[in-house]
C-alpha cells in the first residue's frame, strides 16, 4: 500500500472537524481561538496534499498559498489576541458566554 | 510503504494533539498540544515533498504565532477562572453536526479520484522563490501579494498595539516612561 | 387655396369662447358684472362670423364636397386617426341652420338674459356649445364626431343647471349627463365593434362608404350583416341617448329647467338632432341592415306616440314643447328606418324653424308674464302681445302641418316614405304616424287656445304688467317664423321643387338607392298623403277647438304644473322603469359593499397571519449566545449540503 493522496484529505477534514468543535464548544475565550488556528492549519495540509496531485510547475501553488495562508493567520492572531486582552479589561472574565448580548 | 508507515504516525500524533487541545482543562495545556499538533504538521509536509513550507510553519506557526498565545495566556493569568465550565449544552449540539458535514465532505472526497503526479516538482528553495518572485508579466503574479502580505501584517500589528494600548496619555503608560 | 379653410368655422365660436369666459372669469369678483353691450356683441358676432363663412363656403361647395385633414390625432399600429373636416351636402345644410339659428338665438339671449348676474358665463357656455356642434357635423370621421357629442353634452349640462343656485336645476342637468352618457356607451361599443370588423380606417366616413363598397361589390355581405348589425343597434342605442328616444328619452322634459334660449338651441334645433345626423351619415352601413332598420322604425313609431299623449298631459308650457320635440324626433327616426334619410334630414330643418320659434315665443310670453309658466293661469294674451302671438301661430301651423306652410311638406314626406315602405308594414305605421299627427295638433291647439285665447286666468297685478317682448328678442322671432313658413318650399314635391334632394343625393343617395333596389316602393299618388295629411291636422284643430276653447279651466297660484294621477303614470313611465334598474344596481352595490369587502378582508386578515406565523417561527433561530448561534451556522451548512448532495447535483 502506497500513499494515497485521499489519506491526506481525510486527515485534514478530521483536523478540520476537531478544530471547528474546539471553536464552538469550549466555553473559555482562549480555546475558541486555538481551534480557529487548527482549522487553517487543517486548511494548509489540504493544499499540500493537492499540491502533489499536479505535474510540473503547477504543483509549487501547493506552497505558496499556504504561504500566504500562514501570514494571515499570524495577522489575524495578533489582532485578535489584542482584542481579547481589550475585552477582558471589560469583564474581566474569559468565559465567551458572558459576552452573548445578541438578542433583544 | 516506508512513507506511509510515517505518515500514519505522525498522522496519530496530529490527531491525538488536536484532541488534547479539545480536551484539556489548562489553556497553557492546550497551548502545548496545539504545538505538538503543528510540528507533526510540519513534519508531514516535509514528507510530502514541501521541506520549505515544513520549515515556515515551525519558524513561523509553532514558534511566533504560539508564542504570542502563551505569553497572552500568561499575561491574562488564563488559569484563575475555575467556574467556566468546558462543555455545556451547545457543545452537544455542536458536535453532531460538524460530524454531519464532515461526513458529507467525506463522501464527496472517497467518489473523486486522486492519484500522485509522477512529474511534481519537489518543493525546494529554489523552485519557490523562482515561482514566488516571477515578476514577468506573462507569470502567475504572486510578488504583488508577497507585497501585500507584508502590509497585511505591518496594519495588524498597528492595530494591535493601537487596541491592546490602554488610554493614550494615561497614567499608567506615563508612569511606565517615568520608571525608566 | 382656392376656397375658405373648413377650420374657420370651428374657430370663431372657440375665440368667443375663449374671449367670453376670460371675460366671466376676471368679472366673477366684481360684485356688478361685465358690460352686457360689449358681451352682447361678442357673444352674437363670433357665431355670426361662423355663420358668413359657412355661407360663403356653401356658394361655392362641388357636388363632391369639401374635404381638409388638419392633423394626425392617434398614430399607433393598431389604430389611427387624424382630426379632419368633411363638408358636403349633409353637413352644409346642418351647419348653415346650427350656425344660422344660434346666431339668432344668441341675439334673443340678450334681451332674454338681461340683468342676470351670469350673463357673459351664459354665453360663454353657448358658444362652447356652437364649437362642440360644429366640430360633431363638421368631422370626418367618427372619432372627431364623438369628440363633438360629448362636448355638446356637457355644454348641455353646463346650460340646463346655469342658474346653479336652485338644487332642482341641478339635479336636472345631472339626469341630462347621466342619461345621454349611458348612450354614448352605445357609440364607444359601435365604434370599438367597426374597428373590430375592418379595421381603423372604417371610422373615417369616407373609408366606412369605400368599405361597404367593397364588401357589396365582392359579395360577403352575408357574413357581414351580424356584427354590422351589432354596431349599427349599438349606434342606434347612442341616438336614442342623444335624441331622447324610448328608452332614454327621461331627461328631456327635465332639462326645461334650463333657461328657455338654452331650450330653444339645445333641446329643440341642433344637439337633439345629432342622432338623426349620425344615422344619416352612417346610411352606407344602415341601408344594409333590415333588422335594425326595423327596430328604428318601431322606436320611433312609439316614442312618436307616447310622447304626443304625454304633450296632452302637461300645464307647463315648455313641458308640452319639450314631449312636442321627442315626438317630432321620433317621425324624423321613422323617417330614417324606412332608409328615408333626406325625408329626416329635411325635416330636422324645417323642425328647427318652427321648434325654436315655438320656444322663443313661449320665452317671451314667460318672459312678458314675468316668470309663469302654467299654462291654467295664461289666456287672452293675443291682445297684449300681438307679434309673440303671431310668430307662435304661424310656427303652430307649420308642426301641425297646415298645407303651405314647413311641416306640410316635411311630415307628410315622412308618412308618404312610410306607407311605401313595405306591403304590410307600411300603412300600419302609416296610421300610426297619421293618429299621432292629429294628437300633435290636438295639444298644440290645446297649448295656442289657453295661451293666448279666453279670458286672461292669472292675477291682476301680473295683467298690468304684460307687455311685449323688446326688439332684439322679436327680431329672431320673427326671421324664425318666416323661416317656419318658408323653408319647406326648398323640397315641395308636389309642385317639383327638389332643391333640398338634389343636395343631399350625394351623401344619402347610393344608400337609398340600394335600399329600394332590396325593397321596391310601390307607386302612390301623393296629392292624397298630402290631403290625408291636411284632414289629420285640420281634424285635431277641430277637436282642439271644441274641447278646449270653452272648458273651464282654473289656474291656482303657486301650484306644481306636475300632471297627477293617472296623467303622472303616464308622463313618469319610463323613469319608473330607469328606477327599477337603479335597484337592481344598487342591490348589487350593496352586495359588493357589505359581502365582497368583508370576504377581502377576511383574504388579507389570513394571509398576514400566515406571514406573522412564519416570522415568529423563523425568529427562533435567533439567540442571544453567539456559540450558539455560530452553531446554528454550521447545521445550516450541513442541511444544504447534504439537501445538495443528495438531490444528485454535486457527484
Amino acid at each position: 500500500m502506497e500513499l494515497q493522496p485521499l489519506y491526506i484529505q481525510i486527515l485534514a477534514l478530521v483536523i478540520f472537524a476537531i478544530g471547528i468543535i474546539v471553536a464552538v464548544a469550549r466555553r473559555n475565550l482562549f480555546f475558541v481561538l486555538m481551534g480557529v488556528e487548527l482549522a487553517l492549519n487543517a486548511v494548509n495540509l489540504s493544499f499540500v496534499g493537492f499540491a502533489k496531485t499536479l505535474p510540473a510547475e503547477a504543483s509549487v501553488t501547493g506552497q505558496i498559498v499556504p504561504l500566504f495562508s500562514i501570514a494571515v493567520a499570524a495577522a489575524e492572531a495578533c489582532v485578535g489576541f489584542a482584542m481579547v486582552i481589550m475585552i477582558f479589561r471589560n469583564k474581566e472574565s474569559v468565559d465567551a458566554d458572558s459576552y452573548s448580548d445578541m438578542k433583544g | 510503504m516506508l512513507a506511509l508507515v510515517y505518515f500514519i504516525i505522525l498522522a496519530v500524533i496530529a490527531v491525538g494533539a488536536a484532541l488534547c487541545v479539545l480536551l484539556s482543562r489548562h489553556p497553557l495545556y492546550g497551548a502545548l498540544s496545539l504545538v505538538v499538533s503543528m510540528v507533526s504538521l510540519a513534519g508531514i509536509y516535509g514528507l510530502v515533498g514541501s521541506p520549505f513550507l515544513g520549515v515556515v510553519q515551525i519558524m513561523v506557526y509553532a514558534g511566533a504565532i504560539m508564542m504570542l498565545v502563551t505569553f497572552v495566556i500568561m499575561v491574562l493569568n488564563g488559569a484563575k477562572d475555575k467556574r467556566t465550565p468546558m462543555f455545556d449544552g451547545v457543545s452537544f449540539f455542536i458536535i453532531p453536526a460538524v460530524l454531519v458535514l464532515a461526513a458529507m465532505v467525506g463522501f464527496a472526497l472517497l467518489r473523486s479520484t486522486m492519484t500522485f503526479d509522477s512529474a511534481t516538482v519537489a518543493g525546494s528553495v529554489k523552485v519557490t522563490s523562482e515561482t514566488l518572485f516571477n515578476m514577468a508579466s506573462t507569470g502567475p503574479g504572486y510578488f504583488l501579494l508577497f507585497e501585500v502580505i507584508g502590509v497585511l501584517l505591518l496594519s495588524a500589528m498597528v492595530a494591535a498595539i493601537f487596541l491592546a494600548k490602554r488610554h493614550l496619555g494615561s497614567v499608567i503608560s506615563e508612569n511606565t516612561e517615568d520608571k525608566h | 387655396m382656392t376656397h375658405l379653410p373648413l377650420w374657420f368655422i370651428p374657430l370663431f365660436p372657440l375665440i368667443g369662447t375663449i374671449l367670453l369666459g376670460t371675460i366671466a372669469v376676471v368679472s366673477s369678483g366684481a360684485k356688478k358684472g361685465p358690460s352686457e353691450g360689449l358681451v352682447g356683441t361678442l357673444a352674437v358676432l363670433f357665431p355670426a362670423l361662423s355663420f358668413a363663412v359657412v355661407a360663403i363656403l356653401a356658394c361655392s361647395m362641388p357636388e363632391a364636397g369639401f374635404r381638409e385633414t388638419l392633423c394626425n390625432w392617434i398614430d399607433i399600429p393598431l389604430f389611427r386617426a387624424d382630426i379632419g373636416f368633411l363638408f358636403d351636402g349633409l353637413s352644409r345644410i346642418m351647419l348653415l341652420f346650427v350656425t344660422g339659428i344660434g346666431s339668432l338665438i344668441a341675439m334673443y339671449s340678450i334681451g332674454y338674459m338681461h340683468g342676470d348676474r351670469g350673463f357673459a358665463r351664459f354665453f360663454a357656455y353657448i358658444n362652447l356649445f356652437l364649437f362642440s356642434m360644429v366640430v360633431l357635423v363638421l368631422a370626418d370621421s367618427l372619432l372627431l364626431t364623438f369628440l363633438g357629442w360629448e362636448g355638446v353634452g356637457l355644454c348641455s349640462y353646463l346650460l340646463i343647471g346655469f342658474w346653479n343656485q336652485d338644487i332642482k336645476n341641478c339635479k336636472a342637468a345631472n339626469k341630462a349627463f347621466i342619461v345621454n352618457r349611458v348612450g354614448d356607451i352605445g357609440f364607444l361599443l359601435g365604434m370599438l365593434t367597426l374597428v373590430t370588423i375592418g379595421g381603423s380606417s372604417l371610422l373615417n366616413y369616407d373609408g366606412l362608404a369605400a368599405f361597404i363598397n367593397m364588401v357589396i361589390g365582392a359579395g360577403e355581405v352575408v357574413e357581414l350583416v351580424l356584427p354590422l348589425s351589432l354596431a349599427g343597434l349599438l349606434f342606434f342605442i347612442g341616438c336614442t341617448g342623444k335624441s331622447a328616444q324610448i328608452p332614454l328619452l327621461t331627461w328631456l322634459p327635465d332639462a326645461m329647467a334650463g333657461p328657455t334660449p338654452v331650450s330653444a338651441l339645445i333641446h329643440a334645433a341642433t344637439m337633439v338632432t345629432s342622432g338623426v345626423y349620425l344615422l344619416a351619415r352612417l346610411s352606407m352601413m344602415f341601408c344594409l341592415l333590415e333588422h335594425v332598420l326595423l327596430i328604428i322604425v318601431f322606436v320611433g313609431m312609439f316614442t312618436a306616440l307616447w310622447a304626443a299623449i304625454a304633450g296632452l298631459l302637461q300645464n307647463d308650457i315648455k313641458k308640452v314643447l319639450a314631449y312636442s320635440t321627442i315626438s317630432q324626433l321620433g317621425y324624423m327616426f321613422m323617417a330614417a328606418g324606412v332608409c328615408a334619410f333626406d325625408a329626416s334630414i329635411f325635416h330636422v330643418f324645417t323642425h328647427a324653424f318652427f321648434k325654436a320659434a315655438l320656444f322663443l315665443g313661449a320665452g317671451a310670453v314667460i318672459h312678458s308674464l314675468a316668470g309663469e309658466q302654467d299654462m291654467r293661469r295664461m289666456g287672452g294674451l293675443i291682445n297684449k302681445t300681438p307679434v309673440t302671438a303671431c310668430v307662435m301661430i304661424f310656427a303652430f301651423l307649420a308642426i301641425v302641418g297646415f298645407p303651405g306652410f314647413a311641416g306640410f311638406w316635411s311630415k307628410d314626406l315622412i308618412l308618404e316614405r312610410i306607407f311605401v315602405s313595405g306591403p304590410i308594414l307600411g300603412p300600419i305605421v302609416y296610421v300610426v304616424g297619421l293618429a299621432t299627427a292629429v294628437i300633435t295638433a290636438v295639444y298644440m291647439g290645446r297649448l295656442i287656445i289657453m295661451t293666448f285665447f279666453g279670458k286672461y286666468r292669472g292675477d291682476k297685478e301680473t295683467e298690468e304688467h304684460i307687455h311685449e317682448a323688446p326688439a332684439v328678442m322679436l327680431f329672431p322671432m320673427v326671421i324664425l317664423a318666416f323661416g317656419a313658413i318658408f323653408s319647406g318650399y326648398l323640397w315641395a314635391d308636389s309642385i317639383g321643387l327638389t332643391f333640398f334632394r338634389d343636395s343631399m343625393a350625394s351623401v344619402v343617395g347610393q344608400a337609398q338607392a340600394l335600399y329600394l333596389a332590396a325593397n321596391p316602393a310601390a307607386h302612390v299618388n301623393p296629392v292624397i298623403f298630402a290631403a290625408l295629411g291636411t284632414l289629420a291636422a285640420l281634424g285635431g284643430m277641430y277637436i282642439a277647438w271644441k274641447v278646449f276653447s270653452r272648458a273651464r279651466i282654473i289656474g291656482v297660484k303657486g301650484a306644481s304644473t306636475v300632471p297627477e294621477g293617472s296623467a303622472a303614470s303616464w308622463t313618469f313611465l319610463w323613469d319608473y322603469i330607469h328606477c327599477a334598474f337603479i335597484a337592481v344596481v344598487n342591490i348589487l352595490a350593496w352586495f359588493c359593499d357589505v359581502v365582497v369587502e368583508k370576504v377581502l378582508q377576511a383574504i388579507q386578515w389570513t394571509i398576514a397571519a400566515i406571514v406573522e406565523i412564519l416570522g415568529d417561527g423563523a425568529s427562533i433561530l435567533q439567540v442571544r449566545k453567539v456559540r450558539l448561534q455560530l452553531s446554528f451556522s454550521v447545521a445550516g451548512v450541513a442541511l444544504l449540503v447534504m439537501l445538495v448532495i443528495f438531490s444528485g447535483g454535486l457527484v
